[in-house]
């Protein structure tokens, strides 16, 4: 550690989140390694460090001998401050040396509010922000994350995208890069080179052209690049790569336990839900070796906690075996074990009595929707009887609090929807007084409500988001509604929602707006601390760039949309069709009852998914 | 309460993590060194680990101690070498032995200030010799407890001994043994004083290392 930096961490909130040497960070000798790797995350330690994607390709890179891959998160802004009074560059926490002179520069991209952060790191690197600025010399700048499927909106600072998993194709990037170096390629060749490898998006390599009204003409790939890029996926995950040793932070980050990953994908096909449609199809892992990993990731790590991840855990088929396997080892040692992601549908008594035998938190259930109407419009397939049978299970087991979450703005949603909402909140608590285990102890219920945010490659791609007006109106016409001391309700901020739905379904005119709006002092739009909703607007104003054209406007039916030089692998005609079922409002059969058709068995061997 | 005692070092990226993280840090390595510890009683058990006498962040030191419970079934010896596969780098348990005296007869900490004085420190080790020398040198500190919001501490009675010595390179290092605890006195509070009491003398850096924990005889306490 230079003295430069010994000097100003004593200054700084949470020193230890800009020093690495945690139990785990992996130190390679500089002098066996020819390839050098700074794997940013354009948000706080806390919030990248509880990663899993992360964490897996932190192994994966590291597994390469010669490769040392170490980790950059974004400096919160008292140390920005100081890093930029001393003059500090942006360093890897492993080895404590400038990034600005690595190879490649690799950001995991998850959240629309993170851009100005990418421009922000790098600029504190001394990289130069825009690709074109960068020459001969300048590191690599790559990005990964679910962000990618639209990567037009932040295509001026990235010189390459990766699409969907990255366990195998960051290796193959990896090793052209390696062998670029050797033989002393140019950029442009290396880039070239690059954009041949499929998952690989390299956006100087495509021309973007407009129409009059601001839509666009036509995306046209040059040398020889073949859109759409279709996502990457690890068509066997109990042959891939699993981090059961992994770094233990030596300071406190949000999710601060054991990750176990148990399947990727979803079955369900709720319309509005990126994430449903792009990590399509559903590969499961097999229970014994996820009892396994999780044993020895609580012994590797020494955490007293372990929680399941994926989507919708509770469609995994063998979940109740995968729970008591854990519990035989987690029980006796006090250590809790906790599922995120339960559905309404099919939480179960014998689910419900296994995560008491360790510790009891809140229950969560995301109903979506107020009415069956608007939940079979969404696809969210579950009913209020549902509802009613997973309270019942839960209050007669003890759990007093329960959390709803709803969207208001969805598509067709109409005033009867929003009231539904209040209807389902009081009758969630009407069932607590029935069954609750204990009548002496009061009924919470507590509904949050967010602005609805149309995503790309969804059903509801075309849509509008209602504006902060009307969302407003709708909030208070629930909250006017749904008076009750017992209940508590929480609605998101409309202005976040905005802008995530500006960058989520943007363009490449965007980018000027993200750099200009950087330039003006935005980062960490993500934290209140940081974000100014009228620094942004003015931006806009002053760019001649408007923001209701991305986020309020219904695109026509046969319009070229910016995202499409990458798929995930799910066809439009398909989403086509299931916003046509969405007016209608007839729900599509989850992929274990009857196969949709959307394309994403391209990726299974045989042409059929495991569902 | 647990009668087993650890003597580590914290060191280089080690120095910043905090007190209350580097106990969660210990909780985890004793599950990852798979050493059975004794827990708390009550309504929710937690492994009892006390380490005495906080260090600040950025300090090094070289004699902090852990109190612990070990199970039956495993030897003190082993105990070290098991820890130090499982802590991170900076933290190096360097003995484990039975407590036999409280931890209040701790009475002196033996500080090394290393102050980094590119431009020569004659001046400086003057005025600050002189004002340890002092009968008597009160300063102001903040403190949370105190109603009026800070506390009165008499400096030289709170200083056992101290030297300078010289080192190569710009820097030189006062070793000071200063008073551990009821009150203690923090050697960046001393520094701050001092350079508060004399501004146009001020080093460009200032480190911090604990060598060595004493009784009120100033004997090496364990």
């Amino acid at each position: 550690m230079t003295k430069e930096l010994e000097r100003i961490l004593p200054l700084v909130q949470k020193p230890a989140r800009y020093t690495g040497g945690e139990y785990r960070a992996v130190v390679k000798d500089k002098s066996e390694v020819t390839f050098r790797v700074a794997f940013c995350f354009p948000d706080t330690y806390e919030i990248g460090m509880s990663n899993l994607g992360m964490r897996i390709l932190y192994g994966v890179m590291n597994a390469i001998p010669e490769v040392w891959c170490e980790r950059v998160f974004a400096p919160w802004g008292d140390m920005e401050e100081q890093l930029r009074a001393h003059g500090i560059p942006l360093y890897g926490l492993e080895s404590g040396d400038p990034i600005a002179g690595f190879d490649l520069i690799a950001f995991s991209v998850g959240y629309e509010m993170s851009y100005t952060n990418i421009l922000n790191m790098l600029d504190l690197a001394g990289v130069p922000v825009r690709r074109e600025d960068r020459g001969e010399d300048s590191p690599l700048v790559v990005a990964g994350g679910t962000c990618c499927y639209d990567p037009e909106p932040i295509s001026d600072f990235i010189d390459v995208f990766s699409l969907g998993e990255g366990e195998e194709v960051t290796v193959e990037m990896i090793r052209l890069c390696q062998r670029a170096k050797a033989e002393g390629w140019s950029r442009a060749r290396l880039l070239g080179a690059l954009g041949q490898v499929p998952g690989l998006y390299v956006p100087s390599l495509v021309e973007v052209t407009y129409n009059d009204d601001g839509t666009l003409r036509a995306l046209t790939p040059k040398h020889g690049v073949k859109l759409p890029v279709l996502k990457r996926i690890v068509s066997d995950l109990n042959a891939s790569y699993f981090p059961t040793q992994t770094i233990v932070p030596s300071t406190e980050i949000v999710h601060d336990r054991v990750m176990l990953e148990v399947f990727r994908g979803c079955i369900r096909g709720c319309r509005f839900c990126q994430a449903g449609y792009a990590y399509r199809p559903v590969r499961a892992k097999d229970p014994q070796l996820l009892v396994e990993q999780g044993i020895a990731a609580c012994k590797d790590s020494g955490y007293q906690e372990m929680t399941l991840s994926s989507l919708s855990t509770s469609d995994y088929r063998p979940l109740e075996r995968l729970c008591d396997g854990l519990l035989d080892y987690c029980a006796p040692r006090d250590i809790g074990l906790s599922l995120p992601s339960l559905r309404a549908d099919n939480f179960s008594m014998g689910l419900m009595r296994r995560l008491q035998a360790t510790r009891k938190s809140g229950l969560t259930f995301a109903p979506e929707a107020g009415t069956q109407r608007l939940r079979d419009a969404i696809n969210k397939n579950v009913t209020e009887e549902d509802l009613k049978q997973s309270c019942r299970v839960a209050f007669s087991g003890g759990w007093s609090s329960v959390k709803l979450y709803f969207m208001l703005g969805l598509p067709t949603e109409t005033d009867e929807d929003v009231l539904g909402i209040a209807d389902l909140a009081k009758k969630v608590l009407a069932w607590g007084r029935e069954f609750g285990a204990d009548q002496r102890r009061g009924i919470r219920v507590t509904v949050s409500t967010a602005c609805f945010v149309p995503k790309p490659h969804t059903a509801f791609q075309w849509e509008a988001q209602v504006d902060r007006a009307e969302y407003m109106r709708r909030v208070t016409l629930l909250r006017e509604h749904m008076r009750d001391r017992n209940i508590t309700y929480n609605w998101h901020d409309p202005d976040t929602s905005f802008l995530e739905a500006v960058f989520a379904r943007g363009d490449r005119r965007l980018g000027a707006v993200i750099q200009e709006a950087w330039r003006r002092g935005a980062k960490f739009d993500a934290w209140s601390e940081y974000f100014d909703m009228a620094r942004w607007m003015e931006t806009f104003a002053d760019l001649g760039v408007d923001p209701r054209f991305y986020a309020n406007r219904e695109r026509g039916r046969d319009e070229v949309f910016p995202w499409e030089v990458t798929s995930v692998g799910v066809s439009r005609d398909f989403f086509a069709r299931e916003r046509e079922r969405a007016y209608q409002a007839v729900i599509t059969p989850d992929c274990r009852r009857q196969c949709s058709g959307c394309g994403a068995n391209q990726f299974c061997p045989g042409g059929v998914c495991d569902a | 309460m647990p009668k087993d005692r650890l003597r580590f070092a914290k060191e280089g990226r080690a120095r910043y993590i905090s007190h209350l993280d580097l106990m969660r840090t210990f909780q985890r390595a004793f599950v990852r060194a798979d050493l059975p510890i004794k827990h708390t009683e009550g309504f929710n058990p937690h492994p009892f680990i006390s380490i005495a006498l906080p260090l600040s962040l950025g300090f090094s030191s070289q004699c902090e101690l852990l109190e612990f419970g070990l199970l039956p079934g495993v030897e003190r010896e082993e105990v070290p070498a098991r820890l130090n596969a499982a802590l991170p780098e900076g933290v190096r348990v360097l003995e484990c032995y039975p407590g036999q005296r409280p931890i209040r007869e701790l009475a002196w900490l033996d500080y090394a200030i290393s102050l980094d004085l590119p431009r020569g420190g004659a001046a400086l080790e003057a005025a600050w010799r002189e004002a340890l020398g002092r009968e008597s040198w009160v300063v102001e500190k903040p403190s949370k407890k105190a109603k009026s919001g800070a506390v009165s501490l008499d400096i030289p009675k709170m200083v056992k001994s101290f030297t300078f010595t010289d080192d190569p390179e710009g820097t030189r290092t006062l070793r000071i043994v200063l008073a551990a605890q009821n009150p203690g006195l923090n050697p960046s509070v001393l520094v701050n004083a001092l350079t508060a009491e004399f501004p146009d003398l001020l080093p460009d850096g200032v480190r911090y290392r604990r060598l060595e924990v004493l009784d009120s005889e100033g004997k090496v306490f364990r």
